[in-house]
């Protein structure tokens, strides 16, 4: 049920028993080798949630922002894809169907009973890979993801 | 704790996906070299791809212009064990280890193959290895997997991660495999 409230405070109205159509097409960088690109707002939508939800976990982002942006963009491309950001550090059977089971939504049930992101997103503060930042900007998410 | 991660990794967060301009339906595989490095990553970074080869499989051409029908066929034809690294092109984790497994690739060139899949392109072969966490690094010794291990030991964050700073983490990876490959000999 927290995994319901998660996503329906930041994809308003899109519930988890819902898989929406993307909202827009992604755009396609020029010269960019075929692979999807996330939408700039659920980009926005994810880098938000990320902030929030690291100041609300006591969890903080990675040294290393390259590693926090990548992750957000892929939260992003599966909001955008599946109707939920579902981990993108994982491999499934069956995307649409994890997508509307819940458990490995963000924030997944690992991380929400044991402080687990595997993903690097959220470290503890005892990680060795763990920043002092409990933020990032767009500017950011670009430059650290503009080679890709 | 200083640590200059970002400016060495930021460089290098490039896919290992390269299109091959004569592409067929059948899916083909990349093989990373660890003789191809910096430069040839330069070089692979400023490929454009043309829009007939903007479709869901790609046939990938081995950085050593060998092309393969199957992963299969890959790991019957390597004379040296295999380390495949399972990734995913979001996963932040596994972008993290590009650099290190570079590394790895170059210093252990004699004793192994560096392989990488994208389990987004290949799902199939991720899935026929019950692959669920992103990264995971199977070792494959005669065509079969002989060790297999994830980017945390025991699956917990917060235990040592494999991949330490830059040079660290590659010598990490390199005890981890050479550990593995005498362990059964």
């Amino acid at each position: 049920m927290r995994a319901l409230q998660a996503s329906t405070s930041y994809s308003a109205g899109l519930g988890i028993s819902s898989v929406a159509a993307p909202p827009s097409r992604p755009r396609r960088r020029l010269g960019a080798v075929a692979k999807v690109e996330p939408t700039e707002k659920s980009i926005e939508i994810m880098r938000k949630f990320s902030e929030q939800y690291a100041r609300k976990s006591d969890t903080y982002f990675c040294v290393d922002k390259g590693v926090t942006s990548v992750v957000i963009k892929g939260l992003a491309e599966h909001r955008d894809t599946l109707g939920a950001p579902l981990c993108p550090c994982r491999h499934y059977d069956d995307k649409a169907a994890e997508a509307q089971q819940g458990f490995w939504n963000c924030p997944c049930v690992p991380m929400r009973e044991r402080k687990e992101c595997h993903c690097m997103l959220f470290l503890t503060p005892d990680n060795d890979f763990t920043g002092q930042e409990q933020a990032i900007t767009m500017e950011e998410i670009r430059e650290t993801t503009a080679n890709m | 704790m200083a640590l200059s991660l970002s400016a060495a990794i930021t460089t290098r967060y490039a896919t290992t996906v390269r299109p091959c301009p004569s592409s067929s339906p059948k899916s083909k595989l990349s093989h990373f070299s660890s003789l191809q490095l910096p430069s040839e990553l330069r070089n692979f970074r400023s490929q454009h791809v043309k829009s007939r080869l903007r479709r869901r499989t790609f046939a990938l051409v081995a950085s050593k212009n060998q092309t393969f029908s199957s992963f299969d066929e890959l790991l019957e034809k390597s004379d040296k064990p295999v380390l495949v690294d399972f990734y995913a092109t979001w996963c932040g984790p596994c972008q993290f280890m590009v650099p290190v497994l570079e590394q790895v690739s170059a210093s252990l060139i004699d004793k192994i193959q560096v392989v990488k899949i994208d389990t987004e392109k290949y799902p199939a072969i991720a899935d026929k290895y019950q692959i669920q966490a992103l990264p995971t690094f199977i070792l494959f010794k005669d065509g079969k997997p002989f060790d297999r291990f994830l980017l945390h030991e025991r699956q917990n964050p917060r235990i040592k991660l494999l991949a330490l700073e830059g040079a660290m983490g590659a010598d990490q990876l390199i005890e981890r495999v050479e550990a593995s490959l005498q362990v059964k000999q």
